[in-house]
């Protein structure tokens, strides 16, 4: 089996050759997708992309048991877009997840872009010039409450923890960047490619699909440590975020932590699927930046720098807080972010989600300041134990001077498309047929 | 009748003397493209009428006379939008709106339809309009007296029918043309009626080669037709808040796809 960290060490001639079978169809469950799986199993979704490593070759594949997106590393860019859902019937909801599979499979493996007569408009929008590569895409779609609520004949097979997200606390929801009927989760190793892979399902989709509100960001790219670990990328708060993340290449955690299983509750044709959480949480950076190091360290629960958690001030990120041994909250206040989201008991490894957020920067806001933020995205087995429970917990936590969610939804991440034949969605429309 | 086989006479000549040959497909062109000039010199006709008694209101104080006329008498310059670029600075005069000048609304610079709206809707009054209202007619008035010796360059016009609907779905769909008044519908009918005529005009010509796209085309006019109608009230239309949140997901889709679709018209009537 080839191995991606020898590919990306080999000569050009390899890279050339690997390019070919990326373009080929029949790559697909080929050698390309043994070497992406390698490559899974050896880095965690939290792990910031490593400096120079990425190639415009890198190649996920999308087909699978599950979708691609989810528990493979991030890669430098990433982008939510949510979109109302036109489709009347099942016949239309079936033809718009031909389309997108057909798109996904395309923009996914690569290839040549169509041309057409110069007096047409051109199918592909050409920003990638005229062979696209894989550059490591991966665009995983995602059902929200509002497109089984509003359709009778797909009411009863709605997932059930799905439901609209409603305002916590803190929130400062804005209507025009909440909800939708389904999310496109677009990430890949440059901007450009994500732009494009959006610009092509928006050209293909105009018929069944209508772009209600998109939110790009990206994870910072970093350099491995002396042990060849990389670490968790940091957000805008400068702090690493991720460090407690499950471990993505452990397919029995993700099993239980992030894939919808047959003995879930859930509606058959959902299993293999999974709950997919995105907020947008605008960061106020100029308060935060005018707040003293200690207290920063004190509101997060971990030393800024080295991202060990307060107990073990000389440690990594990957120690574990031992909060028992500090039942005061000396050491780690007991309203730390990390210490309300996961008391690391028992009872809390119920509520692991996977993290995969991505940062963003929008502009100036009208008061002059900075609106960056978190694209915050995870993913879970059970939306009301993972994100809904975790968030509770973190209501009123002295971070929220500091934060302002402002967008986002839940949706219901469909399950994989099995292979090159199968649809995303295929076991909706199956269900929908036979109800 | 008259005045229509003059203009088509005329359009006629200038087609042949603007060179317009340099392809086989323009010869096929000249019979549509010389009665869309007839369809244009019809519409600016009524839109000077129209104007003229809109402008006699405004000018005399009558504020809910004016409002009632603005929109019915926008709807023959909503028509022929297709082709606004071929006098775009007219269309500036007659159509721009406030987001077009720095201080918007409050911008001196701000003319035509919209800075009226905003008189008539937002301070209920005609008070300083009377310079806008005389700029507005005999703008509308140098239009009409344009048309007749305006060239109507092919490509322009089979175009100008994607171009509309890429408006409608860029700065219309949301209500954002009308927003004093909130009488967008209207306007979308015009819009839509203007687009839909080219497509008529050059039907005939990919009829066969062309049938599904032209299905397509159809079957999405109608969809738009027939959410519209729900929304009718007398001769015109409900207030754009009135639009359901559905409606508005339909009409989105609809324009879009047409936006889409009409891209391909030029080059399936092989112009360049």
């Amino acid at each position: 089996m080839l191995d991606p960290k020898d590919l990306r060490r080999a000569p050009r001639s390899l890279d050339r050759r690997r390019l070919l079978q990326g373009l080929g169809a029949a790559a697909i469950g080929g050698s390309l997708t043994g070497a992406a799986r390698a490559e899974t199993e050896h880095h965690s979704v939290a792990d910031a992309p490593v400096a120079n490593a990425a190639s415009q070759l890198d190649h996920v594949p999308y087909v699978g048991v599950h979708q691609a997106g989810v528990v493979n590393p991030r890669p430098a860019n990433g982008m939510v877009a949510s979109f109302d859902v036109l489709a009347r019937d099942v016949d239309e909801l079936e033809a718009l997840f031909r389309t997108l599979t057909a798109r996904i499979a395309f923009l996914t493996t690569g290839g040549p872009v169509p041309m057409l007569d110069p007096k047409l408009p051109p199918p592909d929008s050409g920003l990638l010039g005229p062979v696209v590569h894989p550059d490591n895409l991966t665009v995983t779609v995602s059902l929200g409450a509002s497109l089984f609520d509003d359709r009778p004949w797909l009411k009863a097979l709605k997932p059930t923890h799905l439901q609209r997200m409603t305002r916590f606390p803190n929130d400062a929801l804005d209507a025009d960047i909440c909800h939708g009927d389904l999310s496109l989760q677009i990430c890949a190793n440059t901007q450009d490619t994500t732009i494009h892979a959006l610009r092509d399902i928006i050209k293909a989709t105009s018929r069944q699909l209508i772009l209600k509100w998109k939110q790009e960001g990206n994870v910072p790219v970093v350099l491995p440590g002396p042990d060849g670990r990389a670490e968790s990328a940091r957000n805008f708060l400068g702090f690493r975020d991720g460090s407690a993340n499950p471990d993505s290449s452990d397919a029995a955690e993700m099993d239980r932590v992030v894939w919808v299983g047959p003995e879930d509750g859930e509606p058959a044709w959902a299993t293999g699927g999974s709950y997919q959480a995105v907020r947008i949480i605008r960061n106020f950076v100029e308060r935060w930046d005018r707040t003293p190091f200690g207290e920063q360290e004190r509101i997060f629960g971990r030393a800024k720098m080295s991202g060990a958690p307060l107990d073990k001030p000389d440690g990594s990120e990957f120690d574990v807080p031992d909060y028992a041994a500090d039942p005061e909250g000396r050491a780690t206040p007991h309203d730390a972010h990390i210490r309300l989201a996961n008391p690391r008991d028992a009872a809390a490894s119920a509520n692991t989600i996977l993290r995969r957020p991505f940062n963003y920067s929008n502009g100036v806001t009208r008061s002059g300041q900075l609106d960056q933020g978190l694209l915050f995205i995870c993913y879970q087995a059970d939306l009301d134990r993972g994100f809904i429970t975790v968030q509770r917990k973190l209501n009123g936590e002295p971070l929220e001077e500091y934060i302002k969610p402002v967008g986002g939804g839940y949706f219901f991440t469909l399950p994989g498309i099995r292979d090159a034949a199968d649809l995303v969605g295929s076991s909706l429309i199956a269900a929908a047929r036979g109800a | 009748m008259r005045i229509s086989s003059f203009a088509g006479a005329s359009a006629l000549a200038l087609v042949l003397s603007s060179g317009a040959f340099a392809q086989e497909a323009s010869l096929d062109l000249v019979e549509p493209i010389a009665e869309y000039k007839i369809y244009v010199s019809e519409n600016v006709a009524k839109l000077v009428e129209d104007t003229t008694a809109f402008v006699a209101a405004v000018k005399a104080g009558e504020v809910d006379k004016a409002k009632a006329l603005f929109a019915p008498t926008r709807v023959s310059y909503e028509a022929i939008e297709p082709i606004a670029e071929l006098f775009s600075d007219l269309d500036v005069a007659i159509d721009s709106r406030a987001d077009d000048y720095e201080k918007a609304e409050a911008d001196p610079e701000f003319p035509g339809f919209h800075r009226i709206e905003y008189g008539l809707w937002e301070k209920n009054s005609t008070e300083g309009l009377e310079p806008v209202a005389d700029k507005l007619l005999a703008d509308v008035k140098e239009l009409e007296s344009r048309i007749a010796s305006l060239t109507f360059p092919p490509e322009k016009v089979v175009g100008g029918a994607a171009v509309l609907m890429e408006e409608v779905a860029a700065t219309k769909i949301s209500g954002e043309e009308d927003r004093y008044s909130h009488t967008d519908l209207w306007d979308f009918r015009g819009n839509f009626d203007g687009a839909r005529k080219i497509v008529e005009l050059v039907r005939p010509l990919i009829a066969d080669k062309e049938a599904d796209f032209l299905k397509t085309v159809d079957a999405n006019f109608d969809t738009v037709d027939t959410t519209l109608l729900k929304y009718k009230d007398g001769d015109g239309y409900v207030t754009y808040d009135k639009l359901s949140e559905d409606d508005r997901k339909v009409l989105a889709a609809a324009v879009n796809t047409l936006a889409e679709d009409l891209s391909t018209l030029r080059g399936k009537l092989g112009l360049d």
